[in-house]
């Protein structure tokens, strides 16, 4: 009941004078609350990892062997000022594509890639470009190329994509960035585990199925999630390749 | 109060209102987007589209956590029901701030792939048996649907329409939508924040709309309206002197309903508390130029019969009273909307000089 004499604010009306300092008030508040939240949530977001597209450097275009993991790596021959000799690049297509297609027939062959480097401290992938301009089979005898045996290894860390986690996208790994990165797994983009610890030298490897075959589906729930898994280790040039064994995958805390 | 449908109709407080709002939104916006990546200062910033996204998905929280808050507000001090009056323009927003945000999001994280980006963003993650790495995005489409519904059908016509007790109970949703935007934000960007300030903000932001709910309740029951005592099949309301000119007293009757016996000049008239608008409590209405006044929205009513003046129609229950050993009893059965009622003349009346 409003049995007493206070203010009676009708929206068609004036507003009753004992009422307006106290919207007022309320008015500043409001428009306080939106300020404040504005500035703090905006100005507390964290830092991405330093990482991106280097689309200063210009497109890069170097040789080396294809290798099919089954996902397509170069093992470079022949680079240049930025990517040396002994560099191992994934390779992925635009937007959430990978280029297996574009690889297959190539495994073991001399071929010249030619595209935009995505960096994350160390150059690790290579975006390409379209068509034959980004990737073609050149003449002359591929050299023969090492696989170094590194054991089984259990470790812990995170899946996600490695071309966001190279910077595509900025922040590009976690839970919120799983769908994402699912969609790039699904589009054939090479997957990768980035570890908690340097594994050889590395906080991160491609990593593939058992005995050389894709990612298995049932890797995707784990996609952002930290885990741990065991798995096969091995080294081609300066690229770990890690062969996990999905029955070993597990949700950890720690 | 509309005797015509047309999209809004204006007036000074309304102008008011949305300007306060806009303010608020475009500063929160501003701040966000230009503002902060200047003094964050990142080598390697976060990227446009999501830092847009994560802007106008912090906003559309902001607002819809002050749009709970005034509801209860109101319930806890009067002096906040102004804030009630244009709430829906402001859920209107809230609904655009949330497509932007939720466009950002598709057209970023569910773009360029090989499938369409609307059923990308329906099995990208198909994780609902796990708590960490759930598919959040279900919260956010559901909390969108809510608030597209209820932006779709905020307007009048639809309250007429679909009668107000479906309207209101239709814009309940906005709880389920609010919900799950907790979720959304919990299984989602909170699950990678290293500084918590946002977390902070979200943490209070949904207590202080859930605390001031359970105390706004808390109050209604503690000091909520009584049922009026049965006698002889009539129910007992108060004294005649226990209501002022122009004012009302409320009691709750045996089939929940309740009942709004009002003194105007000397004489009581009862009508059903339920504005025929939004429900509005009009019992703690004033009665302004002869007409009861609903402190929500300020539809009128003639006491007397129920009727809203010309040319408008709405109309609500009036009931029949009597004055029995000085006490004023009604008939819970209402008449039905727009009845004729004589008013009783309370014996002796003489207004009080204020």
């Amino acid at each position: 009941m409003s049995n007493d004499d206070k203010p009676f604010f009708v929206g068609y009306l004036d507003v009753p004078g004992p009422l307006r300092r106290f919207l007022l008030l309320a008015c500043v508040a409001v428009i306080g609350i939106f300020v404040a939240t504005g500035f703090l949530i905006g100005s507390t977001q964290d830092e991405p990892p330093a990482s991106g597209f280097r689309f200063d450097y210009g497109r890069q275009t170097v040789t080396g062997v294809i290798e099919l993991t089954p996902y397509p790596l170069l093992r470079v021959t022949q680079g240049n000022d930025l990517i040396k000799p002994g560099k191992t690049l994934m390779l992925t297509g635009q937007g959430k594509f990978g280029v297996d297609a574009r690889a297959m027939g190539l495994e073991g062959q001399l071929a010249e890639v030619s595209g935009i480097i995505l960096q994350r401290g160390t150059i690790d992938m290579m975006q390409l470009a379209g068509g034959r301009r980004g990737l073609k089979m050149i003449e002359g005898d591929a050299p023969a190329m090492e696989t170094e045996p590194l054991g089984r290894w259990k470790v812990a860390g995170e899946i996600c994509d490695g071309k966001c986690l190279n910077g595509a996208m900025r922040p590009g790994r976690g839970l919120a960035h799983k769908a994402c990165a699912a969609l790039c797994l699904v589009g054939d983009v090479p997957p990768v585990f980035v570890s908690t610890q340097l594994i050889e030298g590395s906080d991160f490897m491609l990593i593939t199925g058992p005995d050389g075959t894709r990612l298995p589906k049932a890797a995707y729930d784990y996609i952002g999630q930290f885990i741990t898994a065991e798995g096969d280790l091995e080294r081609r040039g300066d690229m770990l390749i890690f062969k996990i064994d999905t029955d070993t995958l597990e949700v950890t805390d720690e | 109060m509309s005797v015509k449908y047309t999209p809004v109709q204006w007036n000074l407080n309304k102008w008011v209102y949305d300007a306060v709002m806009l303010v608020g939104v475009v500063a929160f916006l501003w701040l966000f987007l230009f503002v902060s990546p200047e003094l964050l200062s990142h080598e390697f910033p976060i990227n446009p589209q999501v830092h847009n996204a994560r802007a106008f998905g912090a906003c559309a929280f902001v607002m819809l956590t002050v749009i709970l808050c005034i509801g209860p507000l109101a319930r806890i001090d009067e002096r906040f029901l102004p804030l009630l009056y244009n709430r829906r323009h402001f859920g209107v927003m809230t609904t655009f701030v949330a497509i932007t945000h939720a466009s950002y999001i598709l057209n970023w994280y569910f773009a360029f792939s090989k499938s369409d980006k609307f059923s990308a963003l329906l099995f990208a993650n198909t994780s609902y048996t796990q708590l960490a790495g759930f598919p959040f995005e279900a919260f956010g489409i559901f909390a969108l649907i809510c608030l597209a519904v209820l932006a779709a059908t905020s307007h009048d016509f639809w309250m007429k329409f679909l009668t107000p007790p479906v309207w209101k109970r239709l814009h309940s949703l906005i709880y389920f939508a609010y919900a799950a935007v907790v979720a959304h934000v919990s299984l989602g960007i909170l699950q990678d924040q290293q500084n918590h300030v946002f977390t902070v903000i979200f943490i209070g932001g949904a207590l202080a709309v859930a605390g001031l709910h359970a105390y706004a309740a808390w109050l209604d029951w503690r000091g909520g309206d009584e049922v009026g005592a049965e006698s002889n099949g009539w129910i007992e309301i108060c004294s005649p002197e226990d209501i002022k000119n122009g004012f009302a007293k409320i009691k709750l009757l045996p089939n929940g309903e309740r009942v709004a016996v009002f003194n105007q000049e000397g004489k009581l008239s009862a009508i059903s508390n339920a504005c025929a608008h939004q429900n509005g409590p009009l019992g703690e209405g004033r009665v302004i130029d002869c007409l009861v006044t609903c402190p929500w929205h300020g539809f009128q009513y003639d006491v007397t019969n129920g009727r809203s003046p010309a040319p408008f129609t709405e109309t609500v229950p009036t009931y029949n009273l009597r004055l029995t050993d000085g006490v004023i009893q009604v008939d819970p059965k209402a008449n039905p909307p727009g009845t004729f009622v004589e008013p009783v003349p309370i014996p002796g009346w003489q207004e009080v000089p204020a």
